[in-house]
């Protein structure tokens, strides 16, 4: 009798081959894990500025982004409500406010940047999402989160509104991205909830 | 097994067997992934890279691998292979990870991979069954470029990104629809039928009867 005819050949061949692969696998992640959370660190931080318009300067390599953002940015506190701040010449000039909700495929994460005044919009930026390519996605470009930049926030509800590009733009409302109406509704929605929550916890400090 | 010449193999990866018009293989990631030429073109490759990589390595081990066993090693040689290419993009390209998404990690149910292990590289020695993985890899992703190249450029007036003359303009209407996920269909259903109808008709015709 061979040795492939045994009955415990297949389970001992079996164990041996995923023994080997998850080996390699988790030595190849374990090399490339830091690099994979500093990646998500980075994508992170640049939404941050971004939104912010902080330090526009220069920030195409990972190392400059870093450097920018532990110089400007500070850890969300008591008196931001969950916002991180923007501090320059130990002043407030900004607050950065996560944004996280359910897109049309996943969750989408963002940041939207609030003046200290709490009411202009330095502008918007989205660090994690899974929208259509093309379509949904197109709200990470430029074309759509330029329009945020100096909006204000209304004070009723919703603080700001995404609509159709057939509306005629107000203050306060920016055009959504043409195809994508699920995606800019759901954005629409958990942005304002976000907004909202946010200023009530703000305005129970005063 | 009769021995197969290494030209016939490619000649048949990329034409006459190819994986999606021929076999009606992998479609589905075909259809998801096309919208944009350059996703597409990360998409290509990774199947590439994990078929040559998978056939070779399946046909290294068929001598050893008891056949009751087969099919369980083979999804395990392919899903080592995804796992890798999915860690070095999350790794070294994280803005193209973030745009496949989980397309990457459903490779492994892709059934080109699988189609090729169990037709191919079960039954030939590793050179051959890389080539036929190689090439099988190339014959799929020429039709997803293909389709991808149609969709972006009628849909969104550019490719890889860039404007296109023309199509960019206020002159030509951008066709949404085929951004979205039926333009797929209508896009590969056509390239299926044309490629059907300059290929001869292998199968003899069957006479209809009652």
């Amino acid at each position: 009798m061979s040795l492939r005819d045994r009955i415990w050949y297949p389970i001992l061949y079996m164990s041996a081959i995923t023994l080997i692969s998850s080996a390699v696998i988790l030595l190849f992640g374990s090399l490339t894990r830091q690099r994979v959370q500093d990646n998500q660190l980075i994508a992170f931080e640049r939404a941050v500025l971004g939104a912010l318009g902080a330090g526009e300067q220069e920030l195409s390599t990972p190392s400059a982004i870093h450097t920018a953002y532990s110089t400007l940015i500070r850890e969300p506190d008591e008196s931001s409500a969950g916002a991180f701040r923007f501090i320059k010449d130990d002043s407030l000039i900004a607050y950065a406010l996560p944004l996280e909700g359910p897109g049309f495929w996943a969750p989408i994460k963002g940041v939207i940047g609030i003046l200290a005044d709490r009411r202009t919009v330095t502008g918007i930026a989205f660090y994690e999402q899974n929208e259509t390519p093309g379509l949904g996605g197109e709200i990470v470009k430029g074309a759509f989160t330029k329009q945020f930049e100096g909006k204000t926030l209304s004070d009723g509800d919703p603080a700001l509104s995404i609509a159709p590009v057939s509306v005629v733009l107000d203050e306060h409302t920016v055009h959504a991205v043409t195809g994508a109406t699920q995606t800019s509704t759901r954005l629409a929605k958990f942005m304002n909830e976000t907004i909202a929550d946010w200023r009530t916890r703000m305005e129970r400090k005063e | 097994m009769v021995r197969q010449r290494t030209g016939d193999v490619v000649l048949a990866a990329l034409w006459g067997d190819n994986p999606v018009f021929r076999q009606i293989l992998g479609i589905c990631s075909a259809l998801a992934v096309t919208n944009l030429v350059l996703n597409t073109a990360v998409m290509g490759a990774a199947v590439i890279f994990t078929t040559a990589l998978s056939s070779l390595t399946v046909s290294i081990l068929r001598k050893w691998t008891p056949r009751i066993v087969r099919m369980m090693v083979e999804v395990l040689i392919i899903g080592f292979y995804v796992i890798i290419f999915d860690q070095t993009l999350k790794a070294y390209w994280p803005d193209m990870s973030r745009n496949l998404g989980p397309y990457v990690g459903l490779i492994i149910t892709n059934c080109i991979i699988m189609g090729r292990a169990e037709a191919f590289a079960n039954a030939n020695p590793p050179g051959l069954s890389f080539v036929d993985g190689l090439f099988s890899g190339l014959g799929y992703a020429c039709v997803l470029l293909c389709v991808a190249i149609i969709r972006e450029l009628l849909g969104m007036g550019t490719l890889i990104g860039m404007p296109v003359p023309f199509f960019s303009t206020p002159l030509w209407d951008r066709w949404i629809i085929m951004v979205m996920p039926p333009g797929a269909f209508f896009t590969l259903a056509i390239i299926v039928w044309i490629a059907r109808t300059i290929q001869p008709d292998k199968e003899p015709k069957k006479k209809v009867g009652i």
